[in-house]
């Protein structure tokens, strides 16, 4: 199910998947993880996931650097221990982009862009089209044909939410109850 | 006081024989400086006029610089001696070098965040192409050779580290020495290098080993690989062979600006 997804050059070098002892070697190599993180799941459109489906996804296991029979290695090559993939999810949580769905941490909610990005672009399209005061579906915001050029049609709801949460915080939207769900007005 | 066979007479006729030889030295000199002059003349003229024939081939031709500059060697002239005058003037050879220079600071600024200074002279030079874009000259391992010494004699910090046959090209002034440059050359043949490797080849004690091993590390010159068969593999983004003509990425393209 690799698709045509670029890997970058760090995936291929075998270091990659042991956690630098180095300080800044160790920043660039989290700051390559965080990003391999976030562009792989934006393009297999994969919102959350669990620490058990990380650690045997291709993100984490690179099976070309992994030799067919090791039998006395304690992890394999190209495979990053989950100790470590912990270290890049909490690296991801610090910057916005991941949320821990349940107290133990074996699931998580993954945002290539941050709520207060999502936010930020959604009340721009209220305010373009002359849309403030009005209210809307989460379901029109994202699968409406009004936002079908927009870059949060499509948007997945957990994530939907959490960026009203960001306008709501800002007194820019609030979260109402409609009809049939949930709902927001914009101010 | 008297001495043997010296009176005044023999004094005079030495003083006068040696003014007779300087006159006769200065002469010489003279005539030889003349000489020399009217050849240097005649060698400036020729080289003059063969350069304007061939100033495009200069640009365009990696191997016709390479003669020319020997040929310039030879007669003790330097073209890239000063930015202006005859040869930057005349041939362009001096820009020539100049943005070559300015071209190879961009690319190691811009690439430096993930070898930490070091590059090879190959990949060096496909990076350059790159950003010369389509239509530009072809620039050689040579070329660039020159530019860079060229800058170390700037006092850039520029480094030249020759290994297997090639060179790597150091352009942050990290602190390497001659332990840490002989295990580079170890390492450039796999693109790693382990403790084993060194003992084994250099005969030095582990401690040795893992001191310079560290050093690389601390330098953001190497990194640890603990999934190696074996032992700690140590392996050197500048010797991965995979990540020759890798795009450089906006992020790095930024950090290249000053």
């Amino acid at each position: 199910m690799a698709m045509s997804f670029e890997w970058p050059w760090q995936y291929r070098f075998p270091p990659f998947f042991t956690l630098q002892p180095n300080v800044d070697t160790r920043q660039k190599q989290l700051a390559a993880w965080c990003s391999l993180v976030l562009s792989f799941c934006r393009l297999h459109k994969q919102s959350s996931m669990t620490v058990m489906e990380a650690q045997e996804s291709p993100l984490f296991n690179n099976v070309k650097l992994q030799p067919h029979q090791c039998p006395s290695l304690n992890f394999k090559p190209g495979k990053l221990p989950v100790e470590s993939i912990q270290v890049v999810l909490e690296e991801l949580r610090k910057k916005g982009n991941l949320e821990w769905l349940d107290k133990n941490k074996s699931s998580f909610l993954i945002m290539w862009r941050r709520p207060e990005e999502w936010g930020k672009l959604i009340y721009q399209w209220v305010s373009r089209s002359g849309q403030n005061n009005s209210v809307f579906t989460l379901y029109e915001l994202t699968n409406g044909d009004d936002t079908e050029n927009e870059e949060f049609h499509g948007l997945d709801e957990a994530t939907l939410l959490r960026a009203l949460q960001a306008l709501q915080q800002e007194h820019k939207a609030e979260i109402i109850t409609v009809s049939d769900g949930r709902g927001v007005k914009f101010f | 006081m008297h001495r043997r066979g010296v009176g005044a007479g023999a004094i005079a006729k030495k003083k006068l024989a040696e003014a007779k030889y300087k006159e006769r030295g200065t002469v010489l000199a003279e005539d030889q400086l003349a000489q020399m002059s009217k050849q240097l003349d005649m060698f400036k003229s020729n080289l003059e006029e063969f350069a304007s024939k061939h100033k495009q081939e200069i640009r365009k031709n990696p191997e016709f610089r390479v003669q020319f500059q020997d040929m310039c060697a030879t007669i003790g002239v330097d073209p890239l001696a000063s930015g202006k005058g005859f040869w930057s003037e005349m041939l362009g050879v001096g820009d020539f070098y100049y943005e070559l220079g300015v071209q190879i600071i961009e690319v190691c600024l811009a690439l430096k965040h993930r070898n930490g200074g070091l590059i090879t002279l190959e990949e060096l030079r496909q990076q350059v192409l790159k950003g010369r874009g389509k239509f530009a000259q072809d620039v050689s391992q040579d070329d660039l050779l020159r530019a860079i010494k060229k800058l170390k004699a700037l006092g850039s910090g520029f480094g030249i580290i020759p290994v297997g046959g090639t060179y790597l090209i150091q352009s942050v002034p990290a602190e390497l020495n001659m332990d840490h440059t002989v295990v580079l050359q170890l390492a450039e043949k796999n693109g790693y290098v382990t403790v084993s490797d060194i003992k084994a080849s250099l005969k030095w004690e582990t401690e040795r080993a893992r001191q310079v091993l560290e050093h690389l590390l601390k330098e953001g010159l190497a990194w640890l690989d603990l999934q190696a068969p074996g032992e700690a593999h140590y392996w050197l983004p500048a010797l991965f062979t995979d990540l020759y003509s890798q795009e450089i990425t906006a992020e790095e393209a930024r950090e290249a600006l000053p």
